[in-house]
C-alpha cells in the first residue's frame, strides 16, 4: 500500500481532515487513493465525468443525485476535503463519542444521525429550500420507479406519502416531518459504510 | 380463585367464567387420564392382535349359540389410536383455552411451564391408574409430526431482513457457541466423572466420547422452546432474531456432531481424520440442507404460479411443498430444519405474489394452528415423558450438568460478543448480551436425541435422559419464568409494533440506492452493492419465471401501496365505517350509505372534497345500476370450483374493471363520472350475509335516494370476467395517458383539467369504499337503453 507517511503528504491539511471528519489517518490514505484513481487526468479535482465514468452509477436510479450531492452550489469541481467530507456522512457512528460531556461545545459530527439524515434529506430536496415538495417527490418516485408505473400510480402514491407524513398541513414535507417519518428506522447501521470505519 | 359471585354457590350459574373453566379443565384432565389407560388396557399395542380379535368375533357367530342381535355394541379397538390422538390434540387445545381463561395466571407463568404441569399431572394420573405410560415422545413421532409445524412457521414468516442483516452475528453464535457448548460441557463432564471419590460410583463407566455426545445433545438451544417463551416477551427484534436464529441454524452443528459422537462412541476413538470428516460433513449438511429447501421452495414458487384457476388447494402446495423439503433432507441426514427455512424463506416472496387473499389468510392461520397445537402438545409430552422415565438421577451429574450449561452458555457469549463487535456497526450491549445468554433455553429436541440414543451402546442413557430432563425444566421454568421480569428491570427494548409506512417504504429503497451509489463510489464491494446485484438478477430473471402473469413486473413499492391501500379498505369496513374516518373520504357518498339513518356527519377535517350536483349524481346511479345488474344475473351455480367471488379481492377487480368502462363511456358521452358506492346495510352485515349464503344477493330493495352498486359473483372461470380481468390488466398497463383511468389509482388533485380533481378524488374514494362493502340490492328500474351501449362497449 505504500508507507502511509509518504502518501499522507499529498493530502493537503491531513490532520484538519482528520479532525474534523474522524477518518483515521488509514482510511484518509485510502480515500486519497480512490480519489486518485477517478481522477482520471490527475487534475487534484473531480470533475462530472470523473464520477460518471463510474459505470455501476450509471444504473443506479438515483445515480445522477448522488453525483450532484458532491458539488458544492455553484463548483464544477470535487476537491479532496469536500470528497472526505461527503463521504464523512457514512461513517458508523460512534455511540461512546455521543454521550460523555459533550454539550454544544463542538458541532455534530458528520456522522451523527441527524446530518446522516439531513444529507439524505438533500438529496431529496433538489432546489434547497428546506421542504420536499410534491413535486420533489414525484421525480424520486419516477426516478426509483423506472418507468413501471403510470402516472396516476405515481400521483397516488405521492399524495398517500405526504398525507402520512406532513403534520403542519403545509403539503410539503419538512425535515423535520422526514425525521419523524423515519424514526423506527436504524439509520446510524442503514446509512454506515463499514469501510469508513 | 377470585369470584363475583362466591365460589361455592351450589346452582352451578353463579360462578364467574375462569371458574367453570377450570373445572372444565380437571373434568377433562381425568377423563384423559382415565380414557387412556383404558385404550391400553384393552388392546396390546399390535395391531394384528385386534385383527384376530376381529375375526374370532365374527367367526364364532354362526358355531355358537345364537345371541340376540346386539343393539349398541362397544368396538373401541378399530378406532383407538386415532382416538387417542384425537384426545391428546383436545386435551391440548384445551388447556391452551383454559389458560387464557385464567385471569392473570398467563402473566406470571409462561404457558409452556403451565403445560409441562399439566403433563405432569397427565403423565401422574396414568401411572396411578396403574397403566403403562404411552411413549408419546417417541422420538419419531417428535421428529415427523410434532416439529416441521412449528419451523415452518417460523420459516415462513422469518423477517428475512433483519435475519440477513446479522447473518454473521447468527452464525457465529450458532456454529462457534454449540461447538464450545458442546466440548466444554462434554470435557468438563468428563473430567468431573474422573475424579469422582473412589466410592464405585457410577460415573467411572463414563468415557469421553459419551460425554461428548451428552454435551453436544445439551448444549444446542431449541427453537421451540425460544419461540414460546420470547413469544410473550415482546423483546425487540434484533435480540429476537438472534437468539431465535442460533435456535435454528445450529441444527446443522448438532446433527453432525451427535452422527459423530454416536457412530463412534462404540468404537471408543475419533481420529483427527473423522474430526476433519466431521468438518466436511457439517458444511455438506447445512448447505445441503439449504439448498434441498431452496430446490423445493422454487418448485412451490413455480407451481403456485398455475394455480389461478384452482384456487382452493393452493396453500397445499405450500405446506406439501414444504413437508416435502423436511423429509428429504431428513433421507439424507441433512438438516431438515434448515431445509423448512430455506424452503418457507425461498418461496415465500413469489408465492404471496401469486396466490389469492383468502388463500394467503388460510396459511397463515393453518400454520399458526398447526404450530400452537404442536407446541402445546410438546410440552405436554414433555411432562408425561418425565413421569415415565425411565429415570437414573444421579446427584452429581446432574448438578453439574445444570450448571456447566449456565456458566458454558455465559462465557461462550460473552467471549463471542467481544469478537463479534469489532465487525458490527451497531454494537451489541451489555444487556444484549445478558438477554442473549439468558435466552438460551434447552427443550424438547435435546430430550428426543437423547431418547434416540441406543441403551446397548450408551448404559448411562438413563442417566443422560434424567440430567437432559431436568437441564430442560430448569431452563423453562426458571429461567422461562424470571426473563420476562428481567426484560422489564433491566428496561430492555421492547419490540415496535407498528406496521410500516409507506414514507418508510420509499426512504428506505431511497437509502438503498444511495448507500450503493455511494459504495461505488468508493469502489468498495460491500453489502449493498450485492444486495442490489441480487435485487437485479431477482428482477430480471427468477420473477419472471416464478410469478404470474403481470405481477412479475410489478414493482415492490407498487405491491406494498396495494397492500396498504386494501388493508385500509379491509379495516374501513371492520370499523363500521364509522364517525372516523382516514382521510379524504367525501362525505356526501359514505356517510349516508352506511348508516342511512343518521346525519351525514362532518367532513373529514383533513381534505375537503367538492360535491357533486344531485342531477349529476342521478344519471350515473341510473348507468351503473344497469350496467352492473345485467353481469350479475350470469352466475348463480355454486360449487367447490366457483369460489365466492372474495368482494375483498376478485369482486373489486371486477367492480373496478366496470367502472373503469363506465369512465370510458361517460367519456364517450362527455358526462362526469363518480361513483356513488353504496351498501344500504351496515358492511358487517352485509359480510355476514356473504359469508353465509353466497347466493343471497337479493337484498330489500333500496329506495332511490341511495345509489346502489351489485357484485358480480362472477366465478374465475367466467368467460367474461376472464375477459373483464385481462381487459383490467391491459389497461392498468397501458401507456400512461393521462386520460386513462388508471383504476387503481386516482390522484385526488390531479394536474389535468378542471374536472378531473372532482371525477377523480371520488372515484378513487369510491373505489376504497367500493372495495370493502359488497353488497348492493337491486333495484326497481333497469333502462333499457344503457344496456345497449354497454354491449356496443363490450363488443371491443
Amino acid at each position: 500500500m505504500g508507507s502511509s507517511s509518504s502518501n499522507m503528504d499529498h493530502i493537503p491539511d491531513a490532520q484538519h481532515l482528520m479532525q474534523e471528519t474522524g477518518f483515521s489517518a488509514a482510511h484518509l490514505v485510502r480515500l486519497y487513493e480512490r480519489f486518485d484513481f477517478l481522477d482520471k487526468d490527475d487534475r487534484g479535482e473531480l470533475r462530472l465525468d470523473d464520477f460518471e465514468a463510474v459505470s455501476e452509477l450509471a444504473m443506479n436510479p438515483i445515480g445522477d443525485r448522488i453525483i450532484r450531492a458532491f458539488f458544492s452550489p455553484g463548483r464544477e469541481t470535487v476537491d479532496f476535503p469536500s470528497f472526505v467530507r461527503i463521504l464523512a456522512h457514512f461513517r458508523p457512528t460512534d455511540t461512546n463519542r455521543t454521550r460523555n460531556g459533550r454539550n454544544g461545545a463542538q458541532p455534530e459530527p458528520a456522522n451523527s444521525r441527524t446530518n446522516k439524515l439531513k444529507f439524505a434529506f438533500q438529496l431529496y430536496d433538489q432546489d434547497r429550500d428546506g421542504k420536499i415538495s410534491r413535486e420533489e417527490l414525484l421525480q424520486v418516485l419516477r426516478a426509483m420507479l423506472e418507468m413501471q408505473v403510470t402516472e396516476e400510480q405515481l400521483q397516488s402514491i405521492a399524495e398517500r406519502a405526504i398525507q402520512e407524513a406532513d403534520l403542519d398541513l403545509d403539503d410539503t414535507i419538512s425535515f423535520d416531518e422526514f425525521k419523524k417519518s423515519l424514526e423506527k428506522v436504524d439509520i446510524e447501521h442503514k446509512m454506515s459504510i463499514r469501510f469508513l470505519e | 380463585m377470585p369470584s363475583r359471585t362466591g365460589s361455592h354457590s351450589p346452582a352451578g350459574f353463579g360462578k364467574s367464567l375462569p371458574e367453570r373453566g377450570l373445572l372444565l379443565l380437571m373434568v377433562l384432565v381425568f377423563l384423559e387420564g382415565s380414557v387412556l389407560p383404558l385404550g391400553a388396557a384393552s388392546s396390546p399395542d399390535t395391531s394384528h392382535q385386534t385383527n384376530l380379535g376381529d375375526h374370532q368375533g365374527t367367526h364364532t357367530g354362526p358355531n355358537s349359540t345364537k345371541k340376540p342381535f346386539p343393539v349398541l355394541a362397544v368396538e373401541y379397538d378399530r378406532v383407538q389410536i386415532p382416538f387417542e390422538i384425537s384426545l391428546w390434540v383436545l386435551l391440548a387445545s384445551l388447556m391452551k383455552l383454559g389458560f387464557h381463561l385464567i385471569p392473570r395466571l398467563s402473566s406470571i407463568v409462561p404457558e409452556s411451564c403451565l403445560l409441562i404441569v399439566v403433563g405432569l399431572l397427565v403423565g401422574g394420573l396414568i401411572k396411578l391408574a396403574g397403566e403403562e405410560v404411552p411413549p408419546v415422545l417417541d422420538s419419531r413421532l417428535f421428529f415427523l409430526c410434532l416439529l416441521p409445524p412449528i419451523i415452518l412457521d417460523a420459516g415462513y414468516f422469518l423477517p428475512i431482513r433483519p435475519f440477513m442483516e446479522n447473518l454473521g452475528t447468527i452464525l457465529m453464535f450458532a456454529v462457534v457457541g454449540t461447538l464450545w457448548n458442546a466440548f466444554f460441557i462434554g470435557g468438563v463432564l468428563y473430567g468431573v466423572a474422573q475424579i469422582q471419590p473412589a466410592n464405585p460410583s457410577d460415573l467411572h463407566q463414563l468415557e469421553l466420547l459419551p460425554c461428548l455426545l451428552f454435551g453436544s445433545i445439551i448444549s444446542a438451544v431449541d427453537p421451540v422452546a425460544v419461540l414460546a417463551v420470547f413469544e410473550e416477551i415482546h423483546i425487540n427484534e434484533l435480540l429476537h432474531i438472534l437468539v431465535f436464529g442460533e435456535s435454528l441454524l445450529n441444527d446443522a452443528v448438532t446433527v453432525v456432531l451427535y452422527h459423530l459422537f454416536e457412530e463412534y462412541a462404540g468404537v471408543g476413538t475419533v481420529t483427527l481424520l473423522d474430526g476433519v470428516l466431521g468438518v466436511i460433513s457439517f458444511f455438506v449438511v447445512a448447505l445441503g440442507g439449504v439448498l434441498v429447501g431452496a430446490i423445493y421452495g422454487i418448485l412451490a414458487a413455480f407451481t403456485s404460479r398455475f394455480t389461478s384457476h384452482t384456487r382452493v388447494i393452493e396453500p397445499l402446495f405450500v405446506f406439501v411443498y414444504s413437508y416435502m423439503a423436511y423429509l428429504s433432507a431428513e433421507i439424507f441426514h441433512l438438516s431438515g430444519i434448515m431445509a423448512l427455512i430455506a424452503c418457507g424463506a425461498v418461496m415465500r416472496p413469489y408465492v404471496e405474489a401469486n396466490i389469492s387473499h383468502k388463500s394467503h389468510t388460510t396459511i397463515k392461520y393453518f400454520l399458526k394452528m398447526w404450530s400452537s397445537v404442536s407446541e402445546t402438545l410438546i410440552f405436554i409430552f414433555l411432562g408425561v415423558a418425565t413421569v415415565d422415565g425411565p429415570h437414573a438421577w444421579n446427584w452429581t451429574f446432574v448438578t453439574v450438568t445444570v450448571i456447566l450449561c449456565l456458566v458454558a452458555r455465559v462465557i461462550g457469549v460473552v467471549g463471542l460478543t467481544y469478537v463479534i463487535n469489532k465487525f458490527r456497526i451497531v454494537k451489541l450491549t451489555t444487556k444484549d448480551q445478558f438477554i442473549i445468554a439468558y435466552g438460551g433455553l434447552r427443550g424438547a429436541i435435546a430430550f428426543s436425541l437423547g431418547f434416540l440414543l441406543n441403551q446397548d451402546h450408551f448404559p448411562m442413557r438413563k442417566m443422560f435422559l434424567t440430567a437432559i430432563i431436568t437441564v430442560i425444566f430448569f431452563t423453562v421454568f426458571v429461567q422461562g419464568m424470571t426473563i420476562k421480569p428481567l426484560v422489564e428491570l433491566l428496561a430492555v427494548k421492547k419490540k415496535q409494533e407498528a406496521k410500516r409506512s409507506i414514507n418508510e417504504e420509499i426512504h428506505t429503497q431511497f437509502l438503498d440506492h444511495l448507500l450503493t451509489g455511494i459504495e461505488d463510489i468508493c469502489g468498495h464491494y460491500g453489502h449493498h452493492h450485492w444486495k442490489d446485484k441480487l435485487n437485479r438478477f431477482n428482477k430480471k430473471y427468477v420473477k419472471k419465471c416464478l410469478i404470474a402473469g403481470e405481477r412479475s413486473k410489478e414493482p415492490q413499492l407498487i405491491a406494498f401501496y396495494h397492500k396498504m391501500e386494501m388493508k385500509q379498505a379491509i379495516e374501513l369496513v371492520e370499523s363500521g365505517g364509522g364517525v372516523k374516518l382516514p382521510s379524504a373520504m367525501p362525505s356526501t357518498v359514505s356517510m349516508q350509505n352506511i348508516q342511512p339513518k343518521k346525519p351525514p356527519p362532518a367532513k373529514p377535517v383533513e381534505r375537503v372534497l367538492p360535491q357533486l350536483p344531485k342531477g349529476r349524481e342521478e344519471e350515473i346511479r341510473k348507468i351503473l345500476r344497469s350496467n352492473l345488474q345485467r353481469t350479475r344475473q350470469r352466475l348463480r351455480s355454486y360449487n367447490r370450483h366457483t369460489l365466492v367471488a372474495d368482494p375483498y379481492e376478485d369482486g373489486f377487480s371486477d367492480l373496478l374493471i366496470k367502472k373503469q368502462r363506465m369512465v370510458e363511456l361517460e367519456k364517450k358521452m362527455s358526462n362526469y363520472l363518480t361513483v356513488p358506492a353504496a351498501p344500504p346495510d351496515s358492511p358487517t352485515m352485509c359480510r355476514a350475509r356473504l359469508a353465509s349464503d353466497p347466493q343471497a344477493y337479493s337484498m330489500k330493495p333500496v329506495s332511490d335516494s341511495v345509489p346502489t352498486i351489485q357484485v358480480d359473483l362472477a366465478s374465475p372461470q367466467s368467460p367474461d370476467s376472464v375477459n373483464l380481468l385481462d381487459e383490467f390488466r391491459h389497461a392498468g398497463q397501458q401507456q400512461p395517458e393521462v386520460e386513462d383511468q388508471g383504476l387503481m389509482m386516482k390522484p385526488p388533485s390531479g394536474p389535468s383539467g378542471p374536472n378531473k380533481p372532482r371525477e377523480a378524488d371520488e372515484a378513487r374514494d369510491q373505489q376504497k369504499l367500493m372495495r370493502c362493502l359488497s353488497d348492493p340490492g337491486p333495484s326497481a328500474d333497469e333502462d333499457e337503453d344503457e344496456p345497449e351501449k354497454i354491449k356496443k362497449k363490450k363488443s371491443h
